[in-house]
């Protein structure tokens, strides 16, 4: 597990993250709320994920079917 | 904001180039329907005739039928002489294994294409569409140009992006507000062998995504099973929407990706360069 997931996680928002390189890819869980995230949430996000390194952030589109659910 | 009334430098350098052009007597134009190439084709029609301009359009798995089609278009309504060449930079391995300098052996081929053809119509001069702003940017085709004496009359006047828009709204040339086209190769990471499969995928994609609507910069990323999606990020909030975040992943799976992603910055020029460290985030 990244550092990042527990890092976003404080942010409120709960997801794996996939690594490949300097790209993370933010898989939302199951069950997660409907709704999809601000700009705000993305502009935080990208900030704690500039903060570990990564350059590329990306959320994977209804990978089960499921939202990513933001805080 | 783009400007986009024509002030007095600018109309000075399109003087310059006009008149830069006035002294060779035929040119032949690496074209590809952008918004440089076609801007300098119309130019050099309206400065030297039609008999003495050649628009020259290559065709490979890495350019857009789309694309093709477009500039076909565009040189039939400004009456300007185009052929087609078939190019085979796949063929090239130096090329298909993608390294950092693929544009390098891309534009290789084209320019050696290109030169005995130019022989053939008795043509001296051939220009590409590089401005200046390129100057500045990571280019290693610029290399490949220089071995084959490409001249670059854009750049050369000191041309910018954002003026050869303004001077192509002018004219009447709808690429005036088209979106940067860069090869089909671009979407694939460094190291990532360029295939026709590949591009293909990466080609359909796109495609399918202007046809949901999208307009604007667009990019499909190609990482392998995933496809990372790169929009202008003014219409980020729309497409992460639930059902229309749904609608993307199910067209670009159907073009061929296992997995959907959209990139939280949206749309960057060069962004696998900056992934890759090839040039700084």
């Amino acid at each position: 597990m990244t550092r990042l997931e527990p890092h976003l996680r404080d942010t409120g928002l709960e997801c794996r993250v996939e690594v490949r390189d300097r790209l993370a890819i933010l898989i939302p869980g199951k069950g997660g709320d409907e709704g999809h995230l601000s700009a705000e949430q993305r502009r935080l996000i990208l900030q704690v994920a500039k903060s570990e390194g990564f350059t590329h952030v990306a959320v994977e589109l209804d990978p089960v079917g499921a939202a990513l659910s933001g805080g | 904001m783009e400007p986009t009334v024509v002030d007095a430098a600018t109309s000075l350098k399109e003087t310059q180039l006009a008149d830069w052009l006035r002294e060779r007597y035929s040119v032949l134009i690496g074209y590809s329907g952008g918004v440089d190439s076609t801007y300098l084709a119309v130019l050099a029609r309206e400065v030297l005739g039609r008999d003495n301009v050649f628009a020259v359009l290559g065709r490979s798995a890495s350019v857009p039928a789309a694309q093709s089609e477009s500039a076909r278009a565009i040189a039939i309504e400004r009456d300007i002489a185009l052929r087609v060449v078939e190019t085979s930079e796949l063929s090239d391995e130096r090329y298909a294994a993608n390294p950092v300098n693929r544009c390098y052996f891309c534009k290789s081929t084209l320019w050696q294409t290109l030169v005995p053809l130019a022989r053939e119509l008795g043509v001296e001069t051939i220009l590409d569409g590089t401005n200046a702003d390129d100057v500045f940017e990571y280019r290693p085709g610029a290399r490949a140009g220089s071995e084959h004496d490409i001249q670059s009359p854009l750049a050369l006047v000191g041309l910018t992006k954002s003026e050869i828009r303004v001077l192509s709204r002018a004219r009447g040339l709808a690429t005036w507000s088209q979106p940067s086209a860069p090869c089909l190769a671009s979407r694939i990471p460094y190291g990532t062998a360029v295939t026709s499969e590949r591009l293909g995928q990466v080609e359909r994609a796109e495609q399918a995504l202007r046809d949901l609507g999208i307009s604007g910069n667009l990019r499909v990323r190609h990482h392998g099973d995933l496809a990372r999606i790169e929009l202008e990020p003014a219409v980020l909030d729309q497409w992460l929407d639930d059902s229309n975040a749904r609608r993307l992943a199910a067209v670009v799976r159907a073009a061929g990706f296992a997995r959907v992603a959209i990139d939280l910055r949206g749309f960057r020029s060069g962004s696998l360069n900056v992934l890759e460290g090839v040039v700084a985030a």
